[in-house]
């Protein structure tokens, strides 16, 4: 029952610009569930990619059973008996569940290499019924439900024998229902003695399933204990961990009059009865875990996808947003979670990436070089972007560059409202004091800001209020001086009581 | 980054755009070395006066190709739509009415500008993938010719002589065909770098869904893309008749494919996003320089089509060669 | 249910509309052509619908959208659905079609062969335009009419695998090895392939490859029109000489301003007429299909039945017509 089956010892992973894993150990025994848990960013992801040979370690070593391993691919670590569920699901919705559950695998009769449809139909069904599962294995992937293709993931991995088994947020999708569903699953193969690395935000989920947890940090390895043997305030001391620091610098600004404000904002499956304001000068943080619905949330403002229902009123004016244009008519700028997919024109100059939501400021819809070039190099310098020039191509910055190119761009049309998805994600740490600083600035100015961000420290530095999304919902809402990285973990889980300790 | 690294980052960089246009240059100029130095009368004034004029439609009608592609789509009723709108003009002069050539001229434009519509409809409301849109448009277009015309051709002989002379006449001393052709190339060197909307076609091509959250009206662009593909094609379909003084159904079968090649030569993305008229006008004149030389050179027919596909595969991974170097030597400088 | 009886019923209608013209009284007869758009076969549609005009038969006039073998096949499958009593065909290959006219054949269905043949076996007679022997030879003595007998000619053909042009400029080269065209000296065969730019292309090569070139023989209409506008683009009308198979319509323009002097083609008109009349003979049991009957030809007058040279059964519409500044005129609008 104690045997050490997967030890990983002092893996350290880089990539460009960011050290993803610094030294980390885990082990995991037979017949345990081990929950990893730690903030975004902390190098939950990397490390399981890491043990199912996605990415390659830069140092440290794996042993599997006591001895060393080294996968170069996720064939040589799933041949080892190591399966993995991630969690963007890596399914062929068109195939059925037997293809997928062969996929890669499938069996042949002997003779002809001939596939033995028959024999993988049975052997799926019967693996289905060991899950408790029942399902037709020849119904398409389609046809499930996400609850469904994860439990036909999880026979796909009892179809090759793996003694390991990887989830990566496997309830993030999943109702109440569908998840104890899994859990009964779960603890079903720890019982046979398949061993379980369980990765989570919810907390609760964690300590309801886990035998051990380990808790990771930027990266650093931080500890692992019984499950039995600590709280979830303990955990979450851990996963927060640092104290507050200088990088966030706050300005004391006055906070003028309502910029903005949104009354019950709802669209389906997203989010629901979200309202709130905006004053001149304020910083207004949105809090909570991915998925939670705050791009959602964000992007329906900004008028990318509709509401289903709601009002927004600027200065006191109700108002239709009904695409970004009008949304920078109207004087709001977005910038967007995801900067490569949604915020530059990689193979388009800084200078072209700058201008592209201000042309319609030239005369007669001709370009102005000098002119761009001018605002460009005001912005170059502004926000210290650092480039050979204003043709340099967006696609030839560094992530911090690529993210203040962003900024230009909305910053070049000079909003009332500015809302920031993630505005430091995967930059480093100096860029970061940047952009916080020119934050600062810009409500100085009078700009109305609203940040999203699943930085704790970052939200609360910054912030003069907070509010905290679960679900599609505003779960709770913190002032400055009140609000707690704790507090705002607990709402952001879910866990009853947290409303309590909100305004 | 040290100073001087950082100059010569800028060196490279304003010249990469450049570099595109120069490598397909040297290919092209050592094409033209090694048939001359097979056949010396390769190389006269009467012979490239002809690849200039051959090479004018096509790289007219590239210019469309070029923005539809790189907006991430697909023309292929460029040559149907090429024929039909040629083929509507030639039976006004079959019907006997002496059109202005230049207001023929015109009229072809409004045709193709209508036939373009169409497609852009189709795939910005219809949202009909690109592809599958214009291959239906160029089934329908080409059969709308044959119900236009009956099966019939219009001859030389239908046509005044004026429209005859249209593709022959000159402006200024300059052949008409190259006078439009140019004329065109500086319209929309001028549209694609110095207008608001030939930029928001370039981030259109080079990131929709950023194009969108930039407040640009992607639909808008990528309607206008189409359309203008088609007001071009139109006036191609003049100057073809015009050039060959004939009419046909089958007119131009296959010359979306022209299109394509003359662009992906020139060094469009097809992945979207990028493409500078000046490489497309290269791409448009290779074609004709390979199949000029084919020609001259009287190589034997069964072994042309092979050899025109090499020399453009050639071309192309030359291209991709050195644009790949280029590229990481950027990236490289960059983490400096 | 209803949806599976609103199919049966709407397969029954499209049946039904397909099947109408088998219900007429009169004698059907189609005409099956190489490929749409081309006004030769407009012009032998003209002649067909003269001949059943005049005869008082049904006509019905079927061409596939390209130019291929299986679209023609397609084509008879439907009509010998339709029960029509006769097929004129002109195939797009000799033998590709043979299974299936034979079918065509075994349900009492005529089949005439026009312009271009099918092998015996899937055919009752053929019409054929004109000898190819004299097809041939009669574009060589055009040309060294026109330049002297003396100089070097070159010939544009349409693709390199088209059975009729290969054997016209076999007899071509059979007719230039007579002594007197001692001084013509045949220099290159070129294809362009019938498509208008390709021709046009492959005329300019010819007149830069070839500098000392004199004539040019093109036995197809696209080529010859796109070689006498590459002629006069070069300014070399007059100094080469042009001749070869074409429209008239087509080459109208270029035989009034002298590009082309003179070129042939036998009457596409005459040919849908009289493959009509024959086919109408055989039917009304008037012929018998023996060599040496003497078949009516209404306008056209008498034909004779006699053995083609691949050993089935033809009738020689005539020699091909030779169209000039002289008569140019009175044809150009015709076909």
């Amino acid at each position: 029952m104690s045997r050490k089956l997967l030890e990983l010892r002092g893996i350290s992973k880089r990539f460009p610009g960011v050290v993803a894993l610094d030294n980390v150990e885990f082990d995991l025994k037979a017949g345990e569930i081990h929950a990893l848990v730690g903030e975004n960013g902390a190098g939950k992801s990397t490390l399981l990619k890491i043990t199912t040979g996605v990415h390659q370690l830069d140092e440290g070593s794996i042993f599997l059973g006591g001895e060393p391993v080294t996968f170069n691919n996720p064939l040589d670590a799933k041949k080892a008996g190591i399966a993995a569920i991630y969690q963007e699901h890596t399914c062929f919705p068109q195939l059925s569940i037997s293809e997928n559950v062969f996929m890669g695998h499938p069996l042949v009769s002997n003779r002809l290499q001939r596939i033995d449809w028959k024999g993988m139909h049975q052997r799926t069904k019967q693996l289905l019924q060991e899950l408790e599962i029942n399902l037709d294995p020849k119904t398409t992937m389609n046809m499930l439900n996400v609850a469904e293709r994860q439990l036909v993931e999880i026979a796909k991995a009892l179809s090759l024998d793996s003694k390991i088994l990887l989830m990566d947020e496997p309830t993030s999708s999943l109702t109440i229902q569908e998840a104890e569903r899994l859990f009964a699953v779960i603890r079903r193969l720890r019982d046979d003695g398949v061993a379980i690395v369980f990765i989570s935000h919810r907390l609760d989920e964690v300590f309801e399933l886990s035998d051990r947890i380990t808790v990771l940090r930027d990266g650093k390895y931080i500890g692992t204990k019984d499950t039995k043997e600590i709280t979830t305030q303990e955990v979450i001391r851990w996963m927060v961990g640092r104290s507050m620091d200088e990088l966030y610098p706050k300005k004391d600004v006055p906070i003028g009059g309502e910029l903005l404000e949104v009354k019950n904002l709802a669209r389906h499956g997203e989010f629901r009865e979200i309202s709130f304001t905006v004053r001149e000068g304020e910083i207004l943080g949105i809090a909570g875990l991915v998925g939670a619905g705050r791009t959602e949330m964000a992007r329906a403002i900004f008028g990318i996808t509709p509401l289903d229902q709601g009002e927004i009123w600027l200065n006191g004016e109700r108002t239709k947003i009904k695409s970004p244009r009008d949304a920078l008519r109207h004087g709001i700028a977005y910038l967007p979670e995801d900067r490569q997919d949604h915020g530059l024109v990689l193979a388009m100059d800084i200078s072209q990436n700058t201008t592209i939501s201000i042309l319609d400021r030239f005369k007669y819809r001709l370009l102005n070089k000098d002119q761009e070039t001018e605002i460009t190099e005001k912005y170059i310098e502004l926000l210290s972007i650092r480039t050979s020039g204003c043709t340099q191509l967006a696609r030839n910055l560094s992530g911090g560059n690529q993210q203040k190119v962003v900024l230009a761009k909305w910053m070049a049309t000079e909003p009332r409202i500015l809302i920031l998805d993630e505005p430091t994600k995967g930059i480093d740490v100096q860029a970061k004091a940047a952009v916080h600083t020119l934050i600062g600035e810009l409500a100085e100015q009078g700009l109305g800001i609203i940040i999203i961000s699943s930085e704790l420290p970052e939200v609360i530095g910054i912030s003069d209020r907070i509010l905290v999304m679960h679900e599609g919902r505003i779960a709770a809402e913190f002032k400055r001086d009140q609000a707690t990285q704790e507090g705002i973990l607990q709402a952001a889980i879910g866990r009853s009581g947290a409303e309590a300790d909100a305004v | 980054m040290s100073r001087t690294a950082r100059d010569k980052t800028k060196f490279t960089l304003t010249n990469l755009s450049v570099r595109r246009e120069t490598s397909l240059l040297l290919f092209t100029l050592a094409v033209i070395l090694g048939v001359t130095l097979h056949s010396p009368r390769f190389l006269s004034w009467g012979n490239f006066h002809s690849i200039f004029l051959d090479s004018a439609i096509v790289a007219i009608a590239s210019i469309g190709q070029m923005m539809v592609v790189m907006t991430g789509g697909i023309d292929l009723s460029v040559g149907s739509g090429l024929a039909l709108s040629g083929m509507l003009v030639g039976l006004i002069y079959k019907a006997g009415i002496a059109l202005n050539p230049y207001l023929a001229l015109l009229l072809g434009g409004l045709i193709g500008l209508g036939l373009g519509s169409i497609n852009g409809v189709l795939v910005v409301n219809g949202k009909i993938p690109p592809i599958i849109a214009t291959l239906g448009t160029m089934s329908i277009y080409r059969g709308l010719i044959f119900l236009a015309s009956d099966g019939q051709w219009v001859s030389a002989h239908e046509m005044p002589s004026s429209f005859i002379h249209l593709a022959r006449g000159t402006i200024l001393g300059i052949p008409n065909l190259l006078f439009i052709a140019g004329l065109f190339y500086l319209i929309f060197y001028f549209f694609l770098s110095h207008s608001k909307t030939g930029r928001e076609v370039y981030a259109v091509g080079g990131n929709l869904e950023a194009a969108k959250v930039a407040g640009i009206n992607t639909d808008k662009i990528n309607r206008i893309v189409y359309s203008v593909t088609g007001l071009l094609y139109g006036l191609c379909g003049v100057l073809w008749v015009s050039r060959f003084a004939s009419a046909q159904p089958d007119t131009a079968t296959g010359f979306e494919f022209s299109t394509v090649t003359a662009i992906v030569l020139g060094g469009v993305s097809v992945a979207g996003g990028t493409g500078q008229v000046t490489g497309v006008l290269l791409g448009a004149l290779l074609i004709s320089i390979i199949e000029n030389a084919l020609n001259v050179t009287q190589t034997n027919p069964f072994w042309k089509l092979a050899i025109q596909g090499i020399v453009i595969l050639v071309a192309v991974s030359m291209d991709g060669i050195v644009r790949r170097r280029q590229g990481t030597k950027v990236v490289r400088e960059e983490q400096l | 249910m209803s949806r599976k009886r609103l199919l049966v019923v709407g397969v029954l209608l499209v049946a039904l509309v397909f099947a109408l013209p088998a219900y007429a009284r009169d004698f059907t007869i189609a005409m099956v052509v190489k490929g749409a758009g081309n006004p030769f076969f407009e012009a032998c549609r003209k002649g067909g619908e003269e001949a059943t005009g005049e005869l008082g038969l049904n006509f019905i006039f079927q061409a596939p959208a390209t130019p291929t073998s299986e679209g023609q096949i397609e084509l008879i499958d439907a009509l010998i659905a339709q029960q029509v009593d006769a097929i004129l065909v002109s195939a797009n290959d000799p033998d590709a079609l043979v299974p299936m006219l034979r079918r065509a054949m075994d349900r009492g269905i005529i089949v005439v062969a026009f312009d271009s043949g099918v092998a015996p076996a899937g055919r009752h007679l053929f019409l054929n335009q004109a000898d190819m022997e004299l097809i041939g030879r009669i574009q060589v003595q055009m040309l060294a009419e026109m330049i002297d007998g003396e100089g070097e000619i070159a010939i544009l053909s349409a693709t390199s695998t088209m059975a009729n042009q290969n054997t016209w400029i076999q007899w071509m080269q059979e007719e230039l090895k007579e002594p007197e065209y001692a001084k013509m000296d045949l220099v290159a065969i070129v294809y362009g392939d019938d498509l208008r730019e390709k021709s046009y292309n492959e005329a300019l090569g010819l007149f830069r490859s070839r500098p000392n070139l004199k004539g040019i023989i093109s036995p197809t209409t696209v080529g010859l029109a796109a070689t006498a506008r590459a002629l006069e683009d070069q300014g070399l009308s007059g100094k080469i000489a042009l001749t070869g198979l074409g429209l008239p319509s087509e080459m109208a323009e270029y035989i009034r301003n002298g590009t082309s002097e003179a070129i042939a083609l036998w009457n596409p008109i005459d040919l849908g007429y009289v493959s009509t009349y024959m086919a109408h003979g055989l039917l009304t049991g008037t012929l018998k299909g023996e060599i040496g009957e003497v078949v009516n030809v209404g306008r056209m007058g008498e034909r004779t039945i006699t053995e083609a040279a691949d050993g089935g059964l033809e009738v020689v519409l005539g020699a091909p017509f030779v169209f000039d500044i002289d008569n140019i005129d009175e044809w150009a609008d015709v076909y």
